[in-house]
């Protein structure tokens, strides 16, 4: 579970977040809507600890490791596919073999056979997307937090995304920040935040 | 504790790996930082015109070059990564200990080859006849750790400043100072083989003890 715990939060004279105490639990997909600049992105970041409150607290299950997929937090253009997945993975501890590494690919939609080793800055955009989205797939994190995570995918993108978060929402907790009609409707549960 | 100081080791490796893959990849950094020192041994050694330079001001004009030389390659440590939008990526993936650490290595190990590769060019042009090796790689080994902790907490202070270029340089001075001053004069004795005074070295180690310990606690409130 994230508490959060009377947590505040303002960008200069803008409160965007007053006073708020809520608890997300585990075992669903919990969406966060609301309009451009409501603040989905930093609720995200602020569930994470990736940003603090100006007061208050969120507090995250002790041992529980995080992964993200989101606009602002972007893959290593300079390395292949291969060296990206590889690389992420070697920070969480995890040694991916060459099996692994195809099946990251094929649940995304990514052949590795073909682009394994081609620079992520030669991908086209949603390419780059299924990349993040395998990147996130091979930590195994227990906490996923997903902005926007089919943005730019064609329709097989899509499915496999959506397929992926079900499959997986038993034993995660999954915040997904979104406006997308599609996305919101994988939910199980929804957080709109007013502007 | 053991298992926690084998995975932000095995995180540092990973960081300096991918670190050197992509600045072999993307060669700039690594061709800035040669051409600056190329281009100043050069010129250096053109205006002195062959005439002979005392031995002092040869090891201080060796530091100068390494520093500067050096400020051009560091201070994009962290910028690169946060003009491309991977620092966030990076942060939310590694320990932040892990990531300085791997910075700095990283850091130390490509100032190590700016320094294997300006250093035969400098003795040659300037005919410096090298009397202690040893004092010589000691101290410029010595030396560069102090610039490569230093360099780093300062490349990362300045990733947000709009004008990192000329901050950089004016942050860095003063904290490597401290470093530079008997490095030069061990420099000095190195290219003379006069005796020297071993409290130089401590004094640098010491220095580079401070550093590497005043960024490892300074980064978290990055």
């Amino acid at each position: 579970m994230i508490a959060f715990d009377d947590v505040t939060l303002s960008f200069g004279r803008r409160v965007l977040f007053d006073n708020v105490t809520l608890n997300l639990r585990g075992g669903r997909v919990i969406g966060i809507t609301g309009a451009n600049g409501a603040g989905k992105s930093t609720f995200l970041k602020l569930a994470g600890k990736i940003l603090q409150p100006d007061s208050g607290s969120v507090t995250l299950p002790a041992y529980k490791t995080i992964a993200a997929v989101s606009p602002e937090m972007k893959i290593y253009d300079d390395l292949t596919a291969t060296e990206n997945l590889k690389f992420f993975s070697r920070l969480r501890g995890k040694a991916l073999t060459a099996e692994k590494l195809f099946e990251l690919g094929s649940r995304v939609g990514l052949d590795m056979k073909t682009f394994g080793d081609a620079r992520a800055g030669t991908f086209s955009t949603g390419m780059r997307q299924r990349l993040k989205f395998a990147v996130l797939l091979s930590v195994d994190a227990d906490i996923w937090l997903l902005d926007e995570p089919t943005a730019n995918l064609d329709d097989d993108g899509r499915e496999k995304i959506f397929s992926e978060v079900q499959a997986a929402k038993s034993g995660k907790i999954i915040l997904l920040a979104t406006n997308d009609k599609a996305e919101v409707e994988i939910c199980d549960e929804v957080i709109r935040l007013p502007l | 504790m053991t298992k926690s100081f084998g995975s932000r080791c095995e995180q540092i490796a990973a960081i300096v790996r991918k670190d050197f893959l992509i600045g072999l990849r993307r060669r700039a950094t690594f061709a800035a930082m040669m051409m600056f020192a190329l281009t100043a041994v050069a010129s250096l050694s053109l205006s002195t015109g062959g005439s002979f330079v005392e031995p002092k001001i040869l090891s201080a004009m060796l530091w100068v070059v390494i520093f500067f030389a050096a400020s051009a390659g560091i201070s994009g440590t962290f910028d690169d990564e946060a003009q491309a939008c991977t620092l966030p990526t990076l942060k939310l993936y590694a320990a932040a200990q892990a990531i300085l650490f791997g910075k700095m290595a990283g850091v130390l190990l490509s100032l190590i080859a700016l320094t294997t590769f300006i250093l035969p060019i400098f003795l040659i042009l300037f005919d410096v006849a090298v009397e202690n090796f040893f004092l010589l790689t000691t101290t410029l080994l010595a030396g560069l750790v102090g610039l490569s902790a230093a360099g780093t907490l300062t490349a990362a202070l300045t990733t947000s400043a709009t004008v990192k270029g000329g901050l950089f340089p004016i942050l860095l001075f003063p904290v490597t100072l401290p470093i530079f001053l008997p490095a030069i004069a061990l420099t000095e004795a190195a290219f003379t083989g006069a005796a020297f005074e071993a409290s130089a070295l401590v004094v640098i180690a010491a220095f580079d003890a401070i550093l590497i310990l005043a960024s490892s606690i300074l980064y978290d409130y990055l």
